[in-house]
């Protein structure tokens, strides 16, 4: 069963699986209730409608109203194909026993496709005790298994806390939780149980906005030994003499990590990479969290180029409350939309400040990279290294040892006057020049001089 | 044992009864048939053959024999006829029917022999509501107790009843008549209820439509129609 949610299904191994009881779990306000009315308004049909029972925690019109602000929510559907009723009455009047006789009668009369019992947990607190409760969840698991049904079970559970026996019960269980590292907030969806299915093992980032719940599955490939088409094909940095110490540029689809101190010219190196190949007819995209398009715009018509060329695409994300797995996801849908072929990503540091563990942080990149590979796709990530001078380190994050090719830029002093430098520390697959060589950026952009040779009194 | 409530053994004196009490409302009539408040109400006063009682308050109240009587009309009007041919035609039907048959239980007896109290309980709602009589059998031996007492027109046997019994209750049934059997089962034991005798089968959790569809599939027709047909 589809939640209408192309990515919430991935997570789910493809969807749920019909006719089953899900207990949906999580804190106030993480979004039980959006995603439940998701699977309602996507599956519910006239014939076979879906059924939303309230109890005791919200009331029904409150839920509504909010409900009618989300766009999947249809308000000709509701009478029809989606029926809401309040349990609360029945609950405060009759108790469980109650709640079970009106269940029975609405799965007779209504002949429902779907139940949705919002809060469940709140239910428990009408049972005289466990054994009580666990009566209570017999007789109803047993009613909503015998017919086609697919339930969903509602309640503000804890996700450490599911030792009860409704847990024991449902078919599947999904946590929806939010995360807290210092001052940011993630919301991180969780598997916890999942009978007779695949699904994605792990935490997952999940945003809410008017679409409802919109996740975006942990990337982290598993190794891939399907064969693809490997190419031998080279492609220009779109600095000659770059290329000269590259062995003829980098080979398509590889990956490039290009580090230096800030300032070092890092952006423009992946931008020389972009319009180089725009004019070649292969369209370029420049993923950045530094400039925003009228700033990047700006240093370009510093060099005589535009973002107004063709074949060139900007995605841009401001760093602030960044999800790293939806800017992936975002990345690989703009490759997709706009065919590009070669990719810049500006830059790694500010990928690694959405607070995302390091170890997470290379499954992620690595993730990319094979699918961006596997497509022919180049990719260029800058890294800012804290050196000014005298580099000792690349990355932080081992981001090195998944490129094909590392270029380094370095500032030198030389006699007092602060010079720039460009080397190529490692080119996989090929042979490179290892010479350390004098740069200059002028309004031409990078102009390599000869190899550098310290003036004896540096 | 027969199942108490609704279904216990004195059930068949009561719902020879309740087959003519008014206990559906119009609401419940509509969403049963499909067909819309307003012709029902044009074809009460139109043609004044199906009359539902009134409760005290004034609300109509159907009849199972009323449902089944409407539902006769609708599948003669989806199959082309108009309201008032079918109408014409219920009324020939209902008299001559009244006439061979003045004192007996005009309803189309179903034995449901099913395992699960909670699918006997919404199998034998859904049957009444389309105007079919219910017998509910929890174990094999009370399924073969009804037999020799009573001719259904059809047998629903849950394969697991009584620990598994139902392909033999399958086989037994088809032994002593070739009444129509309709397997059910969590399993997907297909082959082995068409094997032991079965005409169809369903694998559980099922749509009640789909149930209900295979039951009238498996009758050859809505209740009344074939009441009418036996009749004449």
């Amino acid at each position: 069963m589809s939640s209408g949610s192309a990515r919430v299904d991935q997570v789910l191994g493809g969807g749920l699986i019909a006719n089953g009881i899900n207990l949906v779990i999580g804190s106030p306000g993480c979004g039980k209730t959006i995603l439940c009315e998701q699977y309602v308004f996507h599956n519910a049909a006239v014939e076979r409608p879906a059924l939303y029972l309230s109890t005791v925690s919200e009331p029904l019109d409150k839920m509504l109203r909010y409900g009618e602000s989300l766009d999947y929510f249809d308000t000709s559907a509701i009478g029809s194909r989606v029926i809401y009723e309040d349990l609360g009455r029945h609950l405060n009047d009759g108790g469980l026993p109650a709640v079970l006789e009106r269940v029975t009668t609405l799965l007779r009369e209504r002949r429902p496709g779907i139940v949705v019992i919002d809060s469940f947990k709140a239910l428990r607190d009408y049972a005289d005790d466990v054994a009580d409760f666990r009566r209570f969840l017999y007789e109803l698991a047993g009613r909503l298994t015998v017919l086609a049904v697919t339930s969903f079970w509602v309640g503000e559970y804890e996700r450490d806390a599911v030792d009860g026996p409704e847990f024991a019960v449902a078919d599947a269980i999904l946590a929806l939780t939010v995360e807290r590292t210092a001052e940011r907030e993630t919301r991180v969806m969780q598997v916890l149980k999942f009978r007779g299915s695949n699904f994605l093992s792990g935490k997952h980032a999940y945003r809410i906005s008017s679409k409802g719940v919109e996740a975006f599955p942990r990337l982290a490939d598993e190794l891939d030994a399907t064969a693809y088409e490997s190419s031998s094909v080279r492609i220009s940095s779109g600095v000659a003499p770059l290329d000269a110490m590259l062995s003829d540029g980098y080979i398509q689809g590889a990956s490039t990590l290009v580090a230096g101190p800030s300032g070092s010219g890092k952006t423009l190196l992946g931008l020389h990479f972009l319009m180089n190949g725009a004019r070649l007819d292969e369209p370029g995209l420049i993923a950045t969290l530094q400039e925003n398009p009228i700033q990047l715009e700006r240093i370009l018509n510093g060099y005589g180029w535009s973002l107004g060329e063709p074949g060139i695409g900007v995605m841009y994300r401001t760093p602030v409350d960044l999800y790293l797995d939806e800017w992936m996801y975002n990345l690989l849908d703009e490759i997709e939309r706009t065919g590009a072929k070669r990719v810049v990503i500006d830059s790694l540091g500010d990928l690694r400040a959405s607070g995302i563990e390091e170890l997470r942080f290379r499954e992620c990149i690595y993730s990319l990279l094979q699918r961006c590979v596997r497509k022919g796709v180049s990719v260029m990530m800058t890294q800012e290294v804290p050196e000014l001078f005298g580099t000792t380190r690349l990355s932080e994050y081992g981001i090195s040892h998944l490129s094909d090719n590392v270029v380094l830029l370095q500032f030198i002093l030389d006699d007092s006057r602060l010079k720039r430098a460009i080397s190529v520390i490692k080119t996989r697959g090929s042979a490179h020049d290892s010479h350390l060589r004098q740069f200059d950026i002028t309004g031409e952009g990078f102009v390599l001089g000869e190899a550098f040779i310290p003036s004896p009194t540096a | 044992m027969h199942q108490e409530g609704p279904s216990a053994a004195t059930a068949d004196a009561r719902a020879s009864e309740s087959s003519q009490a008014g206990v559906y409302s119009m609401g419940a009539v509509v969403r049963m048939l499909g067909i819309p408040a307003a012709t029902l109400r044009t074809w009460e006063e139109r043609y004044a053959i199906v009359l539902p009682q009134r409760s005290t308050g004034g609300h109509r109240l159907y009849s199972r024999d009323q449902i089944a009587q409407l539902s006769f009309v609708r599948d003669q009007v989806d199959l082309g006829a108009s309201p008032g041919d079918a109408f014409r035609l219920l009324d020939a039907r209902m008299s001559d029917y009244a006439r061979r048959n003045p004192d007996r239980d005009v309803s189309v007896l179903i034995i449901l022999a099913e395992r699960d109290v909670h699918a006997a309980e919404f199998s034998e709602y859904f049957l009444r509501t389309e105007g079919y009589d219910c017998l509910v059998a929890l174990d094999a031996q009370t399924v073969m107790e009804s037999l020799a007492e009573r001719t259904p027109s059809l047998v629903v046997v849950d394969l697991l009843i009584s620990g598994g019994a139902g392909l033999d209750l399958c086989r037994e049934v088809k032994r002593r008549a070739p009444t129509p059997v309709l397997a059910i089962s969590a399993l997907s034991s297909q082959d082995d209820a068409l094997d032991s005798g079965a005409d169809a089968f369903l694998q559980r959790p099922y749509e009640p439509i789909r149930f209900i569809s295979t039951v009238k599939d498996l009758l050859g027709a809505s209740a009344y129609l074939r009441r009418g047909t036996a009749a004449s």
